[in-house]
């Protein structure tokens, strides 16, 4: 009788075992793949790592729903880019307290952009609309300093599993670090040869390995306007680029003109938002392999 | 006995006018220390629960009591502004956790409370109905001003202008509601909460409209300059946030120099509260940061000094009174004089008539006692309402 208590005892254990656990884990969501995949690295089995964007967006300029608002304010941690990313949590409410600006020690480093319009009306006078370059995590070891907010939030949250949340730290910074290295010899050669990027997103990018980017604000996959193409030459008459860098796969039109004008095409995916294959690492990875092809 | 109670009560009952009129004013002299009393004790009870649950609260150089009043109990009386760099300061202290507070708008008279939904953890309030503040321009209603305003879930509420006469000012806000929260039984049952960024959209700092580089009509742009459009006050801002146009709501300026009533300071220990409140006094920063607890401890110091005096006047009042009493049974005696001495002559014993007047002062009393219990037992029953109706608005 004994022995098949205790057996029923470790049924019901086993049985129940796994939703205890899924239960007891930090609800973490992210406002961009890259957070959500340095949490998905640091915190292993400690955590469920949401990203709720659609793929099909670009999750800076995305607005969630009232729904998805909900979901985000009952994390139990919100990971958040800092600089700017994504306006649209400034229109809604979130905890405040369990938000975790994961730039912000390195808010002094941001890159102001250059306003593009600023107005003025209402009680309020004179205003401007300056903003910051957002996309922080394309220096590596701007990467790597994300990585390490998340780790000390995560840490806040369940100090019992510190050793583990550093120790796969140290592996995500090994990567990092070893992508920035090969992103640094692949474009030291001629780091100043001028470059043309389809959007101005590549601002920390070209700060941390010297290139000489200048920007067009073209999307990939809409051909750009003769306006925009006059503007281009107008670009290259001062900047004479031979690349230019494309956040996706740019229209093959695109592609064509502008080799017809001595301009080649490369894709250097931002991965804002989770890719179709592979993962973060392997995306950065696949960019690196581009810009080697560029600087050879 | 029963027969002289009897002959009393029948006596009473005769002559009821004069009877009320005693047995009222028996009972208001019981009556009115006694409630003071009750709702003194209910409005410490009140205000002391929810300063003690509140740690720390840092706000600009000033009155320390219209600042706990404001951010506690939705005062009127504003406080100097703070920016919400103060409450980055806080936080980045190190030692406490800090929940910015901006208490300074109303919506049909009822206080518009701006704060993070980290507020609504830390004073334990639920949603009843709807759900919680999720866009920019949605509200949600403590119960009772949901009820005082006859809101529900999915209606709207409009801010109301800081001055009427302030023209050129900034348009009302239409609000949505989304929420109805369970009653607390404090002051967030008559608030209406808003994200802080809502305040904002309520003063203006943070708004809405057409996009300016697409405006056709001149009258609206005085000036397009090298990539600067200045607009004419005549630009139409969204006075309701709607799904169509949340995206143009846009912060002018750091929204670290954005203004807030005050910071609740949640210290991680007693230890970590210490340092910061040393640090408040030694700095020489505009700031102060104040125990609520002990501000309202102060606060009803005064109250029970004021509370003495009104029961010294009680005191005189309620003797004064019972010397009247006294002149009317002593002048209602003489007026008795002849029925009394028909009731002698009838061969009732002195002892007998002593014992027929006993009864009737004996039933007077008690009815005012009944009423006095009765009175007190509703004075009970309403006294959370009362304190906050009369003494913490």
């Amino acid at each position: 009788m004994r022995n098949l208590l205790q057996i029923t005892l470790l049924l019901l254990t086993i049985l129940f075992a796994p939703a205890t656990v899924a239960a007891d884990k930090l609800k973490v969501y992210a406002v961009n793949y890259p957070l959500a995949y340095f949490a998905e690295r640091i915190a292993g089995g400690q955590a469920e790592v949401v990203f709720p964007a659609p793929p099909d967006i670009d999750p800076a300029f995305w607005m969630p729903d009232a729904v998805t608002v909900t979901a985000y304010q009952g994390a139990d941690l919100i990971l958040i880019n800092g600089a700017g990313y994504a306006k649209w949590i400034s229109r809604v409410s979130l905890p405040r307290l369990r938000m975790v600006d994961t730039s912000r020690l390195f808010a002094d480093s941001y890159i102001r952009v250059a306003q593009t319009t600023s107005h003025s009306h209402g009680p309020g006078g004179d205003h401007s609309h300056s903003g910051t370059a957002f996309t922080t995590w394309l220096d590596p070891r701007q990467a790597v300093q994300q990585a390490e907010a998340i780790t000390a939030a995560l840490t806040r949250k369940r100090p019992a599993a510190k050793q583990q949340f550093e120790s796969n730290l140290e592996s995500l910074k090994s990567d990092l670090l070893a992508l920035d290295e090969r992103l640094a010899r692949g474009t030291t050669s001629a780091a100043d040869r001028p470059m043309v990027a389809s959007h101005p997103i590549y601002q920390y990018l070209a700060r941390r390995y010297g290139l000489n980017l200048r920007s067009v604000m073209w999307e990939p996959d809409e051909v750009p306007s003769e306006t925009r193409w006059a503007e281009l030459a107008q670009l290259l008459k001062e900047h004479p680029a031979k690349w230019m860098l494309w956040e996706a796969e740019p229209a093959s039109e695109s592609v064509e003109r502008l080799r017809s004008i001595g301009v080649e095409s490369i894709v250097f995916d931002p991965s804002g938002n989770r890719p179709v294959a592979g993962d973060f690492l392997s995306v950065m990875l696949k960019n690196a392999a581009s810009l080697e092809d560029v600087y050879r | 006995m029963i027969d002289s109670i009897y002959i009393a009560w029948r006596y009473v009952s005769y002559n009821w006018v004069r009877s009320l009129t005693l047995v009222a004013c028996v009972t208001l002299i019981a009556v009115l220390p006694l409630s003071l009393e009750l709702l003194l004790d209910e409005s410490e009870r009140q205000l002391l629960s929810r300063a003690e649950t509140t740690p720390l609260v840092v706000g600009a150089k000033g009155s320390s009591l219209d600042l706990v009043m404001n951010s506690l109990y939705f005062g009127e009386t504003l406080p100097e502004l703070i920016s919400m760099a103060d409450a980055e300061g806080v936080t980045e202290s190190g030692l406490a956790q800090s929940l910015p507070l901006y208490v300074r708008f109303k919506a049909r008279g009822a206080p518009v409370v701006g704060a993070t939904l980290d507020y609504f953890d830390f004073r334990g309030l639920h949603i009843a109905q709807g759900r919680n503040l999720a866009l920019l321009g949605e509200c949600v209603l403590g119960a009772r001003a949901a009820e005082k305003l006859g809101l529900k879930s999915g209606d709207h509420l409009l801010s109301s202008p800081e001055s009427l006469f302030d023209l050129a000012g900034v348009y009302p806000l239409k609000m949505q509601v989304v929420g109805i929260l369970e009653p607390a039984h404090s002051a967030d049952d008559l608030a209406v909460f808003v994200d802080l960024k809502t305040a904002w959209v309520i003063q203006g700092l943070v708004h809405g409209h057409t996009d300016l580089t697409s405006v056709t009509d001149p009258t609206l742009v005085m000036d397009r300059s090298q990539g600067n459009v200045t607009a004419t006050a005549k630009l139409p801002q969204y006075a309701q946030i709607t799904p169509e146009n949340i995206d143009s709501f846009h912060f002018h300026g750091d929204p670290a120099d954005y203004p807030i009533t005050a910071v609740i300071a949640l210290p991680y220990d007693d230890k970590f509260s210490a340092i910061l409140r040393g640090r408040f006094v030694a700095g020489e920063q505009p700031l102060q940061i104040q125990v609520p607890g002990e501000v309202i401890e102060g606060l009803l110091a005064n109250i029970f000094r004021i509370k003495s005096v009104l029961d010294a006047v009680i005191l005189v009042v309620g003797l004064s009174t019972v010397l009247a009493l006294v002149l009317v049974f002593a002048l209602s005696l003489r007026l008795r004089q002849r029925e009394i001495q028909t009731i002698f002559k009838l061969g009732c014993s002195r002892l007998a008539i002593a014992r027929f007047l006993g009864a009737e002062i004996a039933i007077i009393l008690a009815a005012s006692a009944l009423l006095t219990l009765l009175l007190l037992g509703v004075v009970e029953h309403y006294d959370e309402q009362l304190v906050r109706t009369l003494f913490i608005r």
